[in-house]
């Protein structure tokens, strides 16, 4: 049935997409004004980027935070991986507790992993800094990586390595070029998500960072409670175009790779040799 | 006899590799288990553990006496009403999440498939920019001669002093939560089949019957993920509330961080985790009773 | 079969942007009829459906119903239910609220409710399953549960769109004997959408044929096909072995004097007044199609060479390569004879010939290319 468009819904959704929009816009207009109270234009000046720039704690932030992202991002991935596959064999009781476990790291919030966490590492005298963080990251970091692989992992039929081995494939080289290559996209995709997670996260760096680990977005937290200045705005403008693109790559390889049919094909043609 | 020997010989072959396919198979949950043991039970027990015990302010020192004073001091003016105050929070930016959101999920399901990937690709976008930046955005915006105060003024006469007032968390959680909300939505909606809609019509239907008696009810698991999705961990939301309430407006979140790193009590610091903890398990069964199966994955 | 109007079209034309996916259309069904429309996917069948529903508005033309003209209503308020190619059941309803539902739109009161409900259940042979959930039952029985749930609301029209697709093929049979039966039954009128020839014939009062948008031919069944109007229809509905040539005048009893291409001079029926020079294709069906042996020195015009014999159980199928004439099919017991290879004669009786007017041979052919091409 040809619907006519819905006025009332349609006027409240754009109503609420604006309003998505509008803190974003605000902060990207404030960047360049040169009134640093804010308050009212200014005028245009990229003098709070150049300011940023040379900002010698906003740079060593952004070297702590990609340290990090990358870490926690590839133990996370790590876990996740594993842990789907074994899924794929496991009973359903211990599928269940997996299930459960990764749902837990998802909703619960991350003061309370953050403190207990905190309280652990203090107990154990395990030193608080970077490599704290990539842990404490990669704890509910795994688990969004967990979701996105096990999607694509469900999607995928089992027969195919069944029919690579019936071409005489071991276990290991159909793992790789079938099943693995199948699940690549969702590999980088999920990766992508966690970097970006990472890269943003506060409570948990707060917690665990200690003296000596102050990645990026900490650095804001602080100048954001103790002084008010568009140089925060350029620097969340950069972050953001940032953390965007990386998003966007990741969307753009999940959807070129297709559906898992598509993928499985594509896999199936790649095992064939064609 | 050799085919017999070869045929017998691929057999043993195909038992261990199967055999050793299944100890693969159990290697492969180490990672998982180790560190969903080590970093997240472990630790959560740990703290449960601890909030039992008191801590002298002075030396540092814990003790272990099994004491409920920790959960007793809940009792206090303070921690009551900054836990009502969370609750209220958090069920306020749910309420707010799904009347905006399920009204923008259900017109993206009727539009075009590309217009839909648009509009989705709007509504997520935001969510994957800084959130802490996003957040800080609104104080600027909220604040009195800001830009909504000014527009409020002129209208009204009235200058909204609404920053660091628990409205403007409310107004910051909603923002932030609003995605996660209208993506379960989104999802439910889109999988009725347009048929439906058709049968529906075909039956004696008008389109707000439509709506009543065969779409909501079908959305409704959707809505239920997001109210999880968003319900739970905005109760323990940390940043948004110190951002937005500016140590007037405190939540829990606030208070767990301030006993842990401002004041260093790490017991009392412990029972409020742990029964925040409590508190978010109980609003998950209730929530997931009322709608007894997790989407499919 | 009363004589009055239960369906009309008149003009009726849709357009979606530059497609056009059903072309001025006039069609008028009988109350109480049990009336089909087929033709090939893309021709417009299910458009015209749909129109009748509500789902669709003619660009062009109206609608009327039992005499009411119902062009802008909208579905909810027309007398005519549809049962859905996918039987769109509401999965979260059970059997009895599913086939309850348009009485609770109509504010029915709850005994009278009850009854209606459980008396369609009952009809449908789903008693005992009503707090059942559409995915707990099986395709027959879904399929049941639709039908049930839109005859109870009493419509004018009941509209079927290849609601039988999803079957198996003997279930498909048992169904179509029943949905025969059951129209019987009710009384009113039935408006089936179908790709499958057989099918609408098996249950239909009259067919309608139609092709890219147009209607070709409206008839009974027996009409449709002994008689059709076009090569199209010659084809569609059922096989058909066309041979070229032109008429060259009147024959005695209403027929024609045809010159056949490679053949030369037979007679044949056709539709009246078709001029002498008038291109046509005569259609000889496969059932009317005879074989016999031919002795290796009888060559001629009329031979063929066996391509395919295929039993079928009930009858033989002789595909033949009749060299010039072309390849065609013959069907019946007495082929039982040939084997691939086997060299026949074909020969007919002339009043099993039809003439149909190839006029629009040039249009069946472009449009046979371009149904080539889009495919």
């Amino acid at each position: 049935m040809r619907l006519r468009a819905h006025p009332v819904a349609g006027a409240l959704a754009l109503a609420v997409v604006g309003f998505l929009w509008v803190p974003i816009l605000a902060v990207a207009v404030n960047s360049i004004n040169q009134n640093s109270l804010m308050i009212s234009w200014g005028g245009a000046t990229a003098h709070w980027y150049a300011r940023a720039l040379d900002d010698p704690n906003v740079r060593s932030g952004l070297t702590t935070t990609i340290e990090i992202a990358l870490g926690s991002t590839l133990l996370s991935l790590v876990i996740a991986v594993s842990g789907a596959l074994w899924w794929r064999r496991a009973s359903a009781r211990a599928r269940a507790v997996y299930d459960a476990t990764v749902y837990a790291r998802i909703i619960l919030p991350e003061v309370v992993f953050a403190t207990a966490l905190f309280f652990l590492f203090l107990k154990t005298h395990f030193p608080l800094g970077v490599a704290a963080i990539i842990i404490g990251h990669s704890v509910w970091n795994s688990a969004y990586a967990a979701v996105i692989i096990q999607a694509r992992l469900v999607g995928l039929d089992p027969a195919i390595e069944e029919a690579a081995a019936d071409l005489g494939a071991t276990p290991w080289r159909a793992f790789r070029r079938v099943t693995f290559a199948a699940l690549l996209p969702a590999i980088i995709a999920g990766g992508l998500l966690t970097f970006t997670f990472s890269f943003d996260d506060v409570v948990t760096s707060y917690f665990l960072g200690g003296n000596s680990a102050t990645p990026l977005p900490l650095v804001l937290f602080g100048m954001i409670r103790f002084r008010i200045t568009p140089e925060i705005n350029a620097i969340g403008v950069m972050v953001m175009l940032f953390t965007v693109t990386l998003m966007g790559v990741a969307v753009a390889v999940f959807a070129l790779a297709g559906s898992a049919g598509r993928g499985r094909r594509a896999a199936l043609a790649e095992f064939y040799g064609r | 006899m050799q085919a017999a020997t070869a045929i017998r010989g691929r057999e043993a072959d195909r038992g261990q590799a199967v055999g050793r396919r299944r100890l693969t198979g159990h290697l492969l949950v180490v990672p998982t288990a180790v560190w969903t043991l080590a970093f997240f039970l472990v630790p959560l027990a740990l703290i449960t553990v601890f909030s039992f015990g008191t801590e002298n302010l002075v030396t540092f020192n814990v003790d272990f006496g099994w004491t409920v004073s920790n959960y007793a001091a809940f009792g206090s003016a303070l921690y009551v009403s900054t836990l009502l105050r969370s609750l209220a929070l958090s069920l306020g930016t749910t309420a707010a999440c799904a009347l905006l959101g399920f009204p923008l999920a259900f017109f993206i399901s009727r539009q075009a498939p590309r217009t839909q990937r648009v509009l989705l690709a709007c509504v997520i976008v935001p969510f994957w920019t800084s959130f802490l930046v996003r957040t800080y955005s609104w104080v600027n915006l909220l604040q009195t001669d800001g830009p909504i105060d000014r527009l409020a003024f002129g209208i009204t006469g009235h200058h909204l002093e609404i920053l660091y007032s628990p409205a403007s968390i409310a107004v910051g959680m909603t923002y932030s939560y609003l995605p996660l909300m209208v993506l379960p939505i989104y999802v439910a909606l889109e999988r009725i089949s347009p048929d439906l809609y058709a049968a529906a019509a075909d039956l004696g239907a008008r389109p707000w019957r439509q709506f009543r008696r065969v779409v909501f009810p079908l959305a409704r698991p959707g809505l239920i993920a997001g109210i999880i999705i968003v319900g739970v961990p905005a109760m323990g939301e940390y940043v948004i509330p110190e951002i937005l309430g500016g140590g007037k407006t405190l939540m829990v979140g606030n208070i767990i961080v301030g006993q842990y790193l401002d004041v260093g009590d790490y017991p009392f610091g412990s029972a409020l985790a742990v029964s925040l903890m409590v508190i978010l398990m109980a609003m998950l069964f209730a929530l997931r009773r009322v709608q007894p199966a997790v989407e499919a994955r | 079969m009363s004589g009055e109007s239960s369906v009309r079209l008149s003009g009726v034309e849709k357009r979606f942007g530059e497609l056009v996916a059903v072309r001025s259309l006039d069609l008028d069904i009988a109350a109480g009829e049990f009336f089909s429309i087929i033709g090939p996917s893309g021709c417009g069948k299910t458009t015209t459906l749909r129109m009748i529903a509500g789902f669709e508005r003619p660009t062009r033309g109206t609608v009327e119903i039992a005499g009411r003209e119902v062009t802008g209503l909208p579905p909810y308020r027309r007398p005519v239910n549809t049962v859905f190619q996918s039987y769109a059941l509401f999965p979260h309803l059970d059997v009895f609220e599913n086939v309850a539902f348009g009485l609770r739109e109509a504010h029915v009161p709850r005994a009278e409710l009850r009854r209606r409900a459980a008396a369609a259940i009952g009809l449908a042979r789903l008693g005992g399953r009503e707090r059942a959930r559409p995915s707990q039952l099986s395709g027959g029985q879904q399929q049941r549960v639709a039908l049930a749930r839109a005859l109870v609301n009493r419509p004018e029209v009941l509209l079927l769109d290849e609601p039988l697709g999803a079957l198996d093929l003997k279930l498909r049979k048992e169904m179509q004997g029943q949905l025969k039966d059951l129209q019987r039954e009710v009384g009113i009128t039935f408006v089936y959408v179908t790709h499958d020839q057989e099918e609408a014939f098996s249950m239909s009062d009259r067919v309608a044929v139609m092709d890219h948008g147009q209607l070709e031919q409206v008839g009974r069944p027996e009409d449709v096909y002994r008689r059709p109007m076009t090569p199209f229809v010659a084809s569609f509905v059922g096989l058909a072995n066309q041979l070229a040539g032109r008429i060259t005048g009147p024959a005695p009893g209403g027929r024609y004097q045809v010159d056949l291409d490679h053949l030369g001079r037979r007679r044949a029926h056709g539709p009246p007044g078709l001029a002498a020079g008038t291109p046509v294709s005569v259609v000889v069906r496969p059932e009317d199609l005879r074989l016999t042996p031919a002795a290796d020195t009888q060559a001629g015009p009329a031979a063929a060479t066996v391509v395919d014999a295929a039993f079928l159980g009930a009858h033989r199928t002789v595909r033949l390569d009749a060299g010039a004439l072309g390849q065609l099919v013959a069907i019946g017991q007495g082929q039982s004879a040939v084997a691939p290879d086997d060299k026949v004669v074909l020969s007919w009786a002339d009043d099993d010939a039809w003439a149909v007017p190839a006029a629009a041979e040039d249009e069946a052919a472009e449009n046979g290319a371009a149904e080539g091409e889009a495919r």
